[in-house]
């Protein structure tokens, strides 16, 4: 058989124990491996961010990302944001008031880039959003309820 | 099975027919809690991956897979040699050629990217490995790249799809202004955010399937069938869909190649497309090509419409893209005529896409509709209401209601029409031309029976169960509001269970007919829950209403109560406690009496037989809708920008306009994508799609849209529906991409007629 890695992964603010291969990104290791199926997989190859997570509250790509290469880095997905009684990120209250998604698939991708998006204070107009958003694809079309939804919880952090 | 939760905001009346209620299954999908179908947790599950021919025509002469087979962790290796036992299902309208084998991975090589091999491994990483070393040998056959190819050819005639009426050659020859052109659009693919794929699972001979799904039981026949099963012996598991857009309607080849390779190894088998895989294991818009003859008078009155379209399709279907759809009714115009005709070329059969045929048909008309307002020097708004169609010219019948009109008017005001300066190349900012433009679009009105089922449990909570579905439109929150208002209970009481076969049956989340006709089946079924209620109320010998001497009762809020209102009230989880009942379950449906049969039942909810068209009864029945765009062109680079649109829609009556105005620009944000960037490019040597990734095939993101204005123009169509709502999810797009390609023509005095409209038609 292959060779397997032991990982230990900080996520969510929890310690998760697993055996993968070298080669499984950190995206495959929460959906297949950690059943933490709220990141999604949309491309697998960098191009439509619906799998944005944080590493050490920088958005990165999970998908473009080996789970190896973030062992004693702090993650933060999607099903990490919400407080410990699981009341919603403002984001999220935001992107559910707006109808900020359809379909919902990229739903997490874009709401873990807003939170970073307003994080690095790239949330300073309408444009700005647009553009430190664009990373994020969504096919059912619902940017103009995303931006909405961004200003809305930057103005709320401010 | 998924149960939703209510959430609400806003007022108390958003949760009723016609509010603002939220998504109602919103919280899970913000917080990660919605399952999609590859995410159900399947014990033992292994991992299958495609393999995919790369030559567009020809024959797999053998297939090499010891290595494969030697490669750590490989299950099994599936080729064209392996004998898999199925047969062919069913097409959409429910007709079954008889004894023919079906090959998902055939020998016979009809288009580049089609799937001639899997390999099953422990993991996706193993199987992939694997896959890279199969060994395939090819006898390769002379291929048709696309509509250009040399080889090409001018197909078929679809006699069917021809229409006319007047005398449209005569009519244009005479006619003192005349106009004709080509107008072209290429292929186009759905770029769902959810890539396809299935996990299937064996239990004896029944067979379970967690796949998106926009048609749960279209698909269940599409297994049953393959497979020679009971109907009721597979089950289609979709509560969330990761987008659709008419993809996800039918079972695919990958699937069948999942399902039996979970039946010969024994254990669960997950399938997930690539991104790459997607482009070519179902088909996207056809390209098309139409020419467009336009006769008038001098002062803009339509004489002819001579309509001649062709789009490709593959070497084993003829599909159809009706480049002709929308061209009959959008104008009065007493001479018509069009044709349509398919080219078969070596690639996988197009498919559905949003606002099939009407989209790219409204690309032709509604440009060449602007190309005669410049030619005779009049505003391109005063041409369309010159020439408004009192009526369907090509049925003859009324319309039920058409306020395009309105649209028309309503958007001109709002987008400030009456600003615009006519002449092309008129209005500018230093370098930046300006240019304004209008598109029309319009889809039919679908109807199809559907059932549903009221549940009433012990704890007085309503549940509303269908086996519809929800990628977004928006099924879970309108079927809470049309229960809430029909049965009068408030929508927190209310659970919504959608998206699995074992689920009362309905139309297909396709066509714009999912919401007229679910909304019809569970307002009717809910109604009769509370009738059902109302009576055990009245006469159940342990019911505390038998004392009253009330011979009505009414459910308002949650609440039954005798009507005087001073009386005895309960509420439901009281009255059902009195009743001693767990549950009252009632399910009706909406087909007609005489076809109440488990057959015919089984047919209606699994097949097209019974849909009916918008010109089937007395009224000709549409929704329409008209675009305004402005764009900013960059006058030395030619890069389009979209800076401002307005939209008017006549949907009818909107069951919930938060949901409804979401897809309408959902719908434009498409066509935006299908005006500037969305083109599958085509290597004419092998036939291969290119740019088969998110990053070349370029679909619109965040910064490439505006503030998109959109207005209801719509008055309730009982025609239409039971609760009034004409199609929203189709008609959005219909008319986006002409009236941006008008817009560009009024910047810079440049017409283009094929999409996309890129820099390099403009320097």
């Amino acid at each position: 058989m292959t060779r397997t890695l032991h990982l230990s992964l900080d996520i969510n603010g929890r310690r998760h124990e697993l055996d993968v291969e070298p080669r499984v990104t950190l995206l495959d290791a929460l959906r297949e491996h950690l059943a933490l199926t709220g990141t999604k997989k949309g491309c697998d190859q960098g191009q439509c961010g619906a799998c944005t997570c944080h590493v050490d509250g920088q958005r990165v790509l999970s998908c473009l990302t080996l789970a190896a290469q973030v062992e004693g880095r702090q993650i933060t997905t999607i099903e990490g944001v919400a407080g410990p009684e699981g009341e919603l990120h403002p984001v999220q209250a935001a992107f559910l008031e707006h109808d900020a998604f359809q379909c919902g698939y990229c739903t997490p991708g874009q709401i873990m880039s807003a939170v970073a998006c307003i994080r690095e204070g790239h949330a300073g107009s309408d444009d700005e959003i647009r553009e430190y958003m664009s990373g994020n694809l969504c096919r059912c079309g619902a940017y103009n309820s995303i931006v909405a939804a961004v200003r809305e919880a930057a103005e709320a952090a401010r | 099975m998924t149960i939703m939760e209510p959430r609400k905001h806003g007022s108390a009346s958003d949760g009723l027919v016609g509010g603002r209620l939220s998504r109602f299954e919103g919280r899970m999908k913000i917080t990660g809690a919605a399952t999609y179908a590859l995410e159900y947790p399947v014990e033992g599950v292994a991992h299958a991956v495609l393999v995919q021919s790369t030559i567009a025509a020809g024959r797999v002469t053998s297939i090499d897979t010891s290595a494969a087979l030697a490669a750590p962790g490989v299950l099994l290796v599936l080729t064209p040699e392996d004998e898999l036992g199925l047969m062919t299902a069913s097409d959409w309208y429910g007709n079954r050629p008889e004894n023919q084998p079906y090959f998902p991975l055939p020998r016979e090589v009809s288009y580049n990217g089609q799937s001639i091999a899997a390999v099953v491994a422990e993991s996706r990483e193993l199987a992939v490995e694997a896959a890279k070393l199969l060994r395939i040998a090819y006898d390769e056959a002379p291929r048709v790249a696309d509509l250009y190819d040399p080889a090409a050819g001018k197909g078929k005639l679809m006699e069917n799809l021809s229409a006319g009426w007047g005398d449209a050659e005569a009519a244009l020859a005479a006619s003192p202004v005349r106009i004709e052109a080509e107008y072209s659009t290429p292929r186009e693919y759905h770029v769902a955010m959810e890539p396809h794929g299935l996990t299937a699972r064996w239990d004896g001979d029944r067979l379970t399937v967690w796949e998106p799904s926009q048609w749960t039981h279209g698909m269940q026949r599409n297994y049953a069938e393959w497979f020679g099963l009971p109907l009721e012996n597979v089950q289609i598991v979709s509560p969330f869909i990761g987008g659709g857009f008419g993809s996800k309607g039918v079972a695919l080849a990958y699937g069948a190649v999942a399902a039996a390779a979970a039946r010969k190894l024994g254990r669960p088998v997950r399938l997930a497309l690539t991104r790459p895989q997607n482009f070519t294991s179902y088909g996207g818009r056809a390209a098309t090509r139409q020419t467009i003859a336009l006769g008038a008078t001098e002062d803009g009155v339509l004489q002819a419409i001579v309509h001649r379209g062709f789009n490709e399709t593959s070497t084993y279907a003829d599909v159809p893209e009706q480049t002709g759809a929308a061209t009959p009714i959008l104008y009065k115009v007493e001479n018509f005529s069009s044709q349509s005709r398919v080219v078969p070329v070596n690639v996988v059969s197009p498919g559905a896409l949003r606002g099939p045929g009407k989209n790219p048909s409204a690309f032709g008309i509604e440009c060449a509709i602007e190309e005669l307002a410049y030619k005779i020097g009049m505003d391109p708004l005063e041409l369309r209401l010159k020439n408004y169609a009192d009526h369907d010219y090509q049925s003859g019948k009324p319309w039920s209601t058409r306020r395009l009109r309105e649209a028309l008017t309503e958007g001109a005001d709002a987008f400030g029409w009456s600003k615009r300066s006519h002449a092309p190349r008129s209005m500018r900012e230093g370098r930046t031309l300006i240019g304004w433009g209008i598109g029309c679009g319009t889809f039919p009105v679908l109807r199809a029976p559907s059932a549903a089922m009221i549940r009433i449990l012990g704890n007085g909570r309503v549940e509303v169960v269908s086996g519809a579905i929800d990628m977004g439109q928006g099924t879970y929150t309108i079927l809470a509001q049309t229960a809430s208002e029909a049965f009068g209970v408030p929508v927190e009481q209310i659970d919504v269970v959608l998206g699995d076969s074992r689920l009362p049956g309905s139309a297909i989340a396709g066509g714009s007919m999912l919401a007229g006709s679910i909304t019809g089946a569970v307002h009717k079924t809910a109604a009769a829950a509370r009738d059902e209620l109302i009576g055990l109320a009245l006469n159940d010998p342990m019911s505390p209403f038998r004392d009253t001497g009330a011979n009505t009762l009414t459910v308002s809020e949650g609440r039954i109560s005798v009507p005087s209102g001073e009386g005895l009230s309960l509420d439901l989880a009281e009255l059902m406690a009195a009743l001693g009942r767990e549950e009252i379950e009632v399910t009706r449906n909406t087909l007609p009496d005489d076809a109440q049969g488990l057959t015919d039942q089984n047919n209606a909810w699994s097949s097209m037989a019974r849909v009916q068209g918008p010109t089937m009864g007395d009224y000709s029945m549409h929704s329409w809708c008209a675009h305004f765009a402005e764009v900013r062109v960059d006058e030395d680079f030619g890069t389009v920008r979209v800076s401002r649109m307005v939209s008017a829609f006549d949907c009818g009556r909107l069951y919930n306009p938060k949901m409804v105005e979401s897809q309408w620009r959902g719908g434009i944000i498409m066509g935006i994508g299908q005006a500037l960037f969305e083109e599958g490019h085509v290597d004419g040597r092998n036939g291969r799609t290119v740019n088969n990734n998110v990053g070349d095939y370029l679909v619109p993101t965040n910064a490439d849209i505006p503030d998109l204005q959109v207005i209801s123009v719509g008055v309730p169509d009982y025609e239409a529906s039971a609760l009034g709502g004409k199609g929203v999810g189709e008609v959005g797009i219909v008319g986006v991409a002409p009236a941006i390609a008008n817009a560009v023509f009024h910047a810079t005095g440049k017409r283009i007629r094929d999409l996309p409209l890129t820099l390099e038609k403009l320097i």
